[in-house]
């Protein structure tokens, strides 16, 4: 193999190569091999990906890549989505638009996970970036109607507009008509998180008028019978959310339905359903066979109507469905789905004391017995054995992300009311390339001794109400090699394994603790050693240091930074630093 | 058929030690308050024993409570509000978690922040919120406890007709009742 000396190379060369590369972690592995593919490379990278908004600044990111055309933000921590993270914490991404507005010019998209999204930046991205192509606001918050319609108005190639499950100040529906008439290269449009209703005339004109749309989820306002206008008018549609499904059943508005939704024949994905009917879930039977993807989620149709439906999907990959489903259901689509890649079961009383289906361990066990491309689990149920678990892993030793929520806290394997550890022992054993799992049940440390010896590609790990001691945490910090997120809610862990794995934490994106028994002079302590992590506690009883420096920190917040401590934060949240000491005391 | 109490593997031991402190502290406001309201002692208890046995004090009742939905810990199980709120208004007597969700503005900052009124045991326990949503001074009514200041806070809310009035002016079940949304303002001088 001929040496090739690094100067014969051309730039434009390596250029043209480094063009194939689109990953960040390749392309961060490339800009590592000398110094002038560390600059080729940085000025060709067009994606940058910050799974944390506050582990570099906006200033940063511009001065090393100064030509990029998509970025992506994340935001709040993961139990954001429970509540779990006060309102006001942060999250902000204003100033990173100011930021691009100035250096970006040509920005084409932007996604934002779990941030706080204002009118005004809104408006600032329509008129700032003339290429702009997507919009995705993914959880996001803080935003009105008002700035989708500077988007609507000003954002003349926009491809691509998804709101999903942000929350949005619905002050009227009229945003829509702002998209100019002559405006046709929508996409991709997803409002499914609008509460009030949109001008119907005009979203039908604006689907009527934009050949290239894909996507299409509406919100829940749209009524039933408006549905088959839509699809016809948008009869190349690959993904569909409907709204309401429910209407008193009328021949002529079912048969217009079924033979609208017969007539997109793309169509692969369908979702919404909110309050469905039996009645008028027929009428997607003509397409049944080519759905790869169904979120029923919102669809309060019963098992035997569930089981219509999913046994004609043979073609299904990925199902997200209520627990209404029960175990019979499971078993249904176990026999029938035989693509089946993904599942999530939602619980549809989780409050009530007792169960109000017949769903249990046993619909889980059948689905990894009957789908063997089943990767990925969400399953909220009531009971669990060992035994289940172990049957589950050994079906599937493929799985790479499995979440299982038992709903009641410290629940115990229901037949021999022992620990769960053994079972999900028995996940990690047999599951080797597990990125993903979240624990619940009753557990003791043993499951966390098992999850540091074997699971060694988990990447990120939730855990509530688990553990006895820091044993646990120590586990887990020092034997998962590949550990990013850690989320731990109600566990006895505390300052021990925390300091005695400080080094670990800056491998990780974030830890975040709360209800946990870490006191704030640990966090003191870590946030003094380590200049490279933020160290953030949270708590609403007020600063800190007028208690006791033994007191349990009600919420704490570890993340990586080059950044620095912030400074944006409320009045409930402090940062440990080099300088708390001066500035606490 | 009764509801199971729930069993010795949940969080009664659990390791809110936290929680625990600040919500017995609460309950000895929600007994200050409840003076403050002036005299509608029964009402007001029948009321609280809907509303103020909020997640966080589910320590304290849940050995003698019978509650028709289950005293889970908060924010647990953990799906998403978007989720829950799609399924709320079905069969359910009662609220699965009792919350009344209002919006606050702090008068110069344009994002508001949300508050749960509920879990308030009264006005104390609103103002104490408050001040640690913003960086706040409030002073109370009685002018006798007015420091000479530059710069304090009001706190005013938006009725059902529309109407802005000063918070504390009506009983805490009233203004539950009327509340839509809060601000506060900022005064200036004596």
């Amino acid at each position: 193999m001929q040496k090739m000396a690094g100067s014969s190379f051309p730039e434009e060369v390596l250029e043209h190569v480094f063009s194939f590369i689109q990953d960040g972690k390749d392309r961060n592995v490339i800009s590592l091999v000398c110094k002038s593919w560390y600059e080729i490379e940085r000025w060709s990278r067009r994606r940058v990906f910050v799974g944390n908004c506050y582990a570099i600044s906006p200033r940063m990111v511009i001065r090393r890549f100064p030509e990029v055309r998509s970025v992506e933000l994340k935001g709040k921590p993961h139990f954001a989505d429970f509540s779990l993270v006060p309102d006001g914490w942060g999250g902000y991404v204003g100033p990173w638009i100011a930021a691009m507005a100035a250096a970006y010019p040509w920005l084409e998209e932007i996604r934002l996970k779990r941030m706080v999204v204002t009118d005004e930046g809104l408006e600032l991205i329509s008129k700032s970036f003339k290429n702009f192509k997507v919009l995705v606001l993914s959880s996001c918050e803080g935003f009105s109607t008002v700035g989708l319609a500077a988007i609507a108005a000003n954002c003349r190639n926009l491809r691509e507009l998804d709101l999903r499950e942000s929350e949005v100040e619905d002050l009227s529906g009229h945003w829509l008509s702002h998209f100019p008439d002559n405006y046709t290269s929508l996409v991709s449009l997803n409002i499914s998180c609008l509460t009030s209703e949109v001008s119907f005339s005009a979203l039908e004109r604006l689907v009527g008028r934009c050949p290239n749309l894909r996507t299409l989820r509406l919100n829940r306002a749209v009524p039933l019978d408006r549905l088959a206008n839509l699809l016809r008018r948008a009869p190349q549609l690959v993904e569909f959310g409907t709204g309401v499904y429910a209407s008193e059943l009328r021949p002529d508005v079912f048969s217009n339905l079924s033979g609208a939704f017969s007539g997109c024949k793309e169509l692969k994905g369908l979702s919404g359903f909110w309050d469905a009917v039996p009645v008028y879930v027929p009428a997607v039977y003509p397409i049944c066979s080519r759905l790869t993807s169904l979120n029923l989620s919102y669809a309060t149709i019963q098992s035997p109507d569930l089981i219509k439906l999913v046994s004609q999907c043979q073609n299904l990959q990925r199902l997200w469905v209520l627990d209404y489903i029960e175990d019979t259901g499971l078993d249904a689509l176990a026999a029938s789905c035989k693509d089946l890649r993904e599942l999530r079961v939602f619980p549809s009383d989780p409050y009530e004391a007792e169960p109000n289906v017949s769903l249990s361990e046993q619909g889980l066990v059948s689905v990894s017995a009957g789908c063997p491309k089943l990767q990925s689990v969400l399953y909220f149920c009531r009971q669990m054995s060992n035994a289940a678990l172990r049957t589950i892993a050994r079906n599937r030793p493929n799985m790479t992300r499995f979440r299982l929520c038992i709903i009641e806290p410290r629940t115990p394997d229901y037949v021999t009311l022992q620990p769960l550890d053994a079972g999900f022992g028995a996940i990690v054993e047999h599951c080797k390339d597990l990125q993903r799992l979240s624990l619940s049940g009753l557990l003791t440390d043993r499951v966390f001794e098992y999850i540091g010896t074997f699971a060694k590609k988990l990447e990120m790990l939730s855990v509530a109400f688990a553990g006895e001691s820091d044993l646990g945490l120590h586990h887990v910090l020092s034997g998962c090699e590949n550990l990013r997120k850690l989320e731990i809610r109600d566990c006895p862990f505390g300052d021990k394994a925390l300091l005695a794995n400080a080094a670990k934490l800056e491998t990780m994106r974030s830890l975040w603790m709360s209800s946990c028994c870490v006191s704030f002079g640990a966090c003191k302590l870590l946030g003094q050693k380590m200049p490279r992590l933020n160290v953030e506690v949270i708590d609403e009883r007020g600063p800190p240091d007028s208690r006791p420096e033994s007191c349990h920190v009600e919420k704490l917040y570890i993340y990586r930074t080059v950044a620095g401590p912030r400074f944006d934060m409320p009045p409930f949240v402090w940062t440990m630093d080099e300088d708390s000491e001066l500035r606490l005391s | 058929m009764g509801r199971a109490a729930p069993s010795s593997s949940s969080s009664i031991d659990s390791s809110n030690h936290s929680s625990a402190a600040s919500s017995s502290s609460s309950l000895s406001l929600s007994i200050e308050s409840n003076s403050k309201s002036g005299g509608r002692l029964d009402l007001t208890t029948d009321l609280r024993l809907g509303l103020s046995i909020s997640p966080s004090h589910y320590n304290e009742f849940s050995a003698g409570a019978s509650p028709r939905y289950m005293q889970q810990p908060l924010n647990w199980p953990p799906i998403r509000s978007i989720l829950r709120s799609a399924h709320a208004g079905k069969s359910h007597d009662l609220p699965e978690h009792p919350s009344l969700f209002i919006k606050i503005y702090m008068e110069g900052i344009p994002i508001g922040r949300k508050l749960n009124l509920f879990a308030e045991e009264g006005y104390e326990g609103l103002i104490r919120t408050i001040g640690h949503m913003f960086p706040t001074t409030f002073i109370t009514d009685s002018s006798a406890d007015r420091v000479h200041s530059d710069k304090y806070h009001v706190l005013t809310y938006e009725d059902k007709e529309g109407d802005w009035m000063m918070v504390g002016d009506v009983p805490w079940e009233m203004f539950l009742n009327n509340v839509k949304r809060l601000k506060v303002l900022e005064r200036v001088g004596d």
